[in-house]
């Protein structure tokens, strides 16, 4: 018992905070929040402001932020029994045998290119297609109708701090282990098939080293109480803290905005694109929801289930 | 007194420890009615002396000079086919100060060969429709007509695909086909008489002595560790072979043969067990029979027994499978390198394909090997073979077909290098699923695993 359930459960606690494969790794929290506080100190041009504005306790310990805790606690026993359904290694290895019975031809690139160009472009394509599987993923959550009321769990915090992006229903936890195991066990398979042993995972402390400067550089202000917008420009290609702050916004001009999570050329091609705008409040949320019954773990984990239900049938009404 | 006994405890633990690892025998004589003067009922001599034979055969099989020798065909018949006496023992023989006590194949067990003895079903992995017989005389008489046993234009290295053959051929199929299938049953060599008449061991426990004589272990293999095993197999670690601390090594108990030497190859660089999971199953099957005082076997004790059998052929066919494995990802990197030396890189192409060859030979020949255990192995078998093919794919493609009718091989087929790499790499797959291997050696796709090992599979329910 203890070694099946309470001791992978232990180790996923810490190592949430200790692997740089987590999004909130020590070190990532930390150089988020010194950003922050150095772009605060920068546009409040007080220390005190600052420091209030990114401590504050309605977004570290209210009773939104208190449901985000509550979410990440529970999600971590949850998780623990739900099956995974698809791997990365199924997928990869599917795949490969699937082309090498196509295309009799095996290995055909290794040995063109220098092992550390192979290398990069593995990386980096791992990186690019995880992150435009995302982008779909995202995007379908919001837009098809009966999957939007599980999104809608993480929608529903007013306030955003760094573990809200753990605020995530437990439905969503298996689809996006899913889009996990078919983005990145598709271009492992593809690499593998067309470089063989010239494949190599570029790697920083044990992370992807793109996944490392992305979160390294503060991918924790996406959800922070620091709405840090970028240079006009660089919007266009990355997605900002600030920008993905109005993918959270309530007001109606906001809605189905800003899918991209590293990239945000996937919005400008295929839609949802939209800059930061200086000097706005924006007030996070659900409709015209009544914030505090949005917290409660009732709501939480058994409302989507019914709601989703309701539209399914109605679409379903609908089409017959 | 506390001090006594604590003393006494960790003595007699220590006694414990010191006894715990088994040894196949000696094990008391049970026949009843028993008058020699024999104590010990252990025996499997003419295990031992198929062993030297087929070591011995594949040292003649590379000592031809490249033109037709009718005087070495002769002599390698004599070691496949003969039961002459006088024949040397050619290898194992004493090294340095691995000293080796037999030197005879007499001085072990008389009048022995393997012709008798090898699968007489038909290999499906080899042209000709020949059977096993067939294909290893047609073997012997290429390879005595060859340079070195070896020959460039086909890519047959003859000592390799003969000897890991008979592994398969003869030990193999011996042991998990006859002496563990039907000789368990109860109208077959019963226990509660003596195997033939005046003999000192019962016929049960002279069937199980002579499968353990075909896996070729040490009797005292558990109390060494499987890399002390596979040193002795190379003539590398003479205390540990000599058991009785008599001053050398007898062959009939300590030395290591090949099916064990593979068995504990891989356990030493794997961390797999099939070493010690075999040879305790023999000794755990032994002990129960000798158990049974030389009475009959009750249905329940050879039910057990075929459990231990069981273990046996299982942790048995996965250590060939395992071997086969080994050689296609060999096969793989060795068309890797000449594939590079073709397209410019230094090396000595006749060099690396002779290495191609070798490692090809000691794959088909665990493939054939594995298909004579008396057990359909349907489509599974089908896939082995047509992956592997009849011979090794040539530099300028194709490779043998068949055979014509004076004998010589066949070239033909549209096979290229690259294409029968990717052969390789599903045949790896067929035999890691088919046979749930464990050790992987020189596994292809270990580089796409480890990748995905270090990302790790599990992902938290994380939003965006």
């Amino acid at each position: 018992m203890i070694e099946t359930y309470i001791q992978p459960f232990l180790n996923e606690w810490l190592e949430f905070f200790t692997s740089p494969q987590k999004r909130v790794y020590w070190l990532y929290m930390l150089t988020a929040l010194f950003i922050g506080f150095t772009y605060l100190l920068y546009t409040k041009k007080s220390a005190n402001i600052a420091f209030s504005k990114l401590f504050s306790k309605d977004n570290w310990w209210s009773k939104t932020a208190k449901a985000d805790y509550k979410v990440l606690f529970l999600n971590s026993i949850i998780m623990l029994f739900v099956p995974k359904l698809l791997t990365k290694s199924v997928v990869a290895f599917g795949l490969f045998y699937t082309l090498t019975d196509w295309i009799p031809k095996n290995a055909m690139f290794q040995g063109i290119f220098e092992d550390w160009v192979v290398a990069t472009l593995f990386t980096a394509t791992l990186f690019i297609v995880d992150d435009f599987a995302k982008y779909w993923i995202h995007r379908w959550l919001h837009t098809i109708p009966f999957l939007w009321p599980y999104h809608r769990v993480h929608h529903s915090a007013t306030a955003l701090n760094f573990f809200t992006i753990f605020r995530t229903h437990p439905v969503e936890g298996v689809l996006f282990s899913i889009r996990t195991a078919l983005a990145q066990g598709f271009v492992l398979g593809v690499f593998f098939f067309l470089f063989a042993e010239q494949v190599t995972l570029l790697m920083l402390l044990g992370a992807n080293v793109f996944f490392f400067a992305f979160n390294i550089l503060g991918s924790n202000l996406r959800h922070s109480p620091v709405a840090m917008p970028y240079p006009k420009w660089l919007e266009r290609y990355l997605m900002s803290p600030a920008q993905h702050h109005i993918h959270h916004s309530k007001a109606v001009e906001h809605k189905d905005k800003n899918f991209g999570i590293v990239f945000s050329c996937w919005d400008r091609w295929f839609g949802g694109f939209c800059h930061s705008q200086a000097n706005i409040e924006l007030d996070y949320g659900v409709g015209n929801n009544l914030a505090d019954k949005e917290h409660t773990l009732k709501k939480l984990y058994l409302s989507p289930f019914s709601d989703s239900y309701k539209l399914l049938k109605r679409t379903l009404k609908r089409k017959s | 007194m506390k001090k006594v006994l604590i003393s006494s405890v960790v003595a007699g633990l220590l006694a414990i420890s010191a006894t715990a690892a088994d040894t196949y025998g000696p094990f008391p004589v049970t026949v009843k009615g028993y008058e020699g003067k024999k104590e010990n009922s252990v025996a499997y001599t003419g295990q031992i002396a198929r062993q030297t034979l087929e070591k011995s055969l594949k040292k003649l099989a590379t000592q031809g000079n490249g033109a037709a020798n009718p005087e070495l065909k002769a002599k390698m018949l004599a070691y496949y086919a003969g039961k002459d006496a006088g024949r040397a023992i050619i290898d194992p023989t004493t090294k340095g100060e691995f000293k080796i006590k037999q030197t005879k194949v007499d001085e072990i067990s008389k009048g022995k060969n393997l012709k008798g003895k090898t699968y007489k079903g038909l290999i499906n992995g080899f042209p000709g429709q020949m059977t096993g017989p067939e294909m290893v005389e047609f073997l012997i008489e290429k390879a005595s007509a060859s340079k070195g046993g070896y020959d460039p234009l086909t890519g047959y290295k003859y000592e390799q695909l003969i000897s890991k053959f008979l592994m398969g051929g003869v030990a193999y199929s011996q042991a998990v086909d006859n002496y563990l299938d039907e000789k368990l049953e109860a109208n077959k060599n019963p226990n509660n008489k003596a195997y033939k008449a005046g003999k000192h061991y019962t016929g049960k426990e002279h069937v199980w002595d002579e499968a353990f004589g075909y896996f070729g272990i040490p009797a005292h293999a558990l109390t060494l560790t499987p890399k002390q095993v596979v040193a002795i197999a190379k003539k590398k670690d003479f205390k540990a072979a000599d058991y009785n601390k008599d001053g050398i090594v007898d062959l009939k108990s300590e030395m290591t043969f090949g099916p064990a030497y593979y068995a504990a190859g891989f356990d030493a660089k794997s961390g797999t067990k099939y070493m010690t999971t075999i040879t305790q199953a023999f000794i755990d099957g032994r002990k129960l029979i000798t158990s049974a005082k030389g009475e009959k076997l009750t249905d329940s004790q050879r039910a057990q027994l075929k459990e231990y059998a069981n273990v046996i052929k299982t942790n048995w066919e996965k250590v060939l499978a395992e071997a086969a494995f080994k050689y296609a990802g060999s096969v793989y990197k060795d068309l890797n390198v000449i594939k590079a030396i073709v397209d410019g890189a230094s090396g000595d192409i006749r060099k690396a394909f002779k290495t191609y060859a070798k490692h090809w030979g000691e794959m088909k020949g665990f493939l054939m090997a594995l298909q004579t255990g008396g057990k359909d192995l349907g489509a599974t078998g089908v896939k082995l073979n047509r992956l592997s093919g009849f011979g090794p794919v040539l530099v300028t493609g194709g490779q043998v077909t068949g055979i014509d009718k004076d004998g010589n091989f066949e070239i033909g087929g549209d096979m290229t290098m690259e294409r029968y790499m990717v052969e390789m790499v599903k045949l790896q797959k067929v035999l890691a699923d088919e046979f749930a291997l464990e050790a992987k050696q020189k596994d292809m796709t270990k580089k796409l695993a480890s990748i995905i090992k270090t990302m790790g599979e599990a992902g938290h329910a994380e939003n965006d």
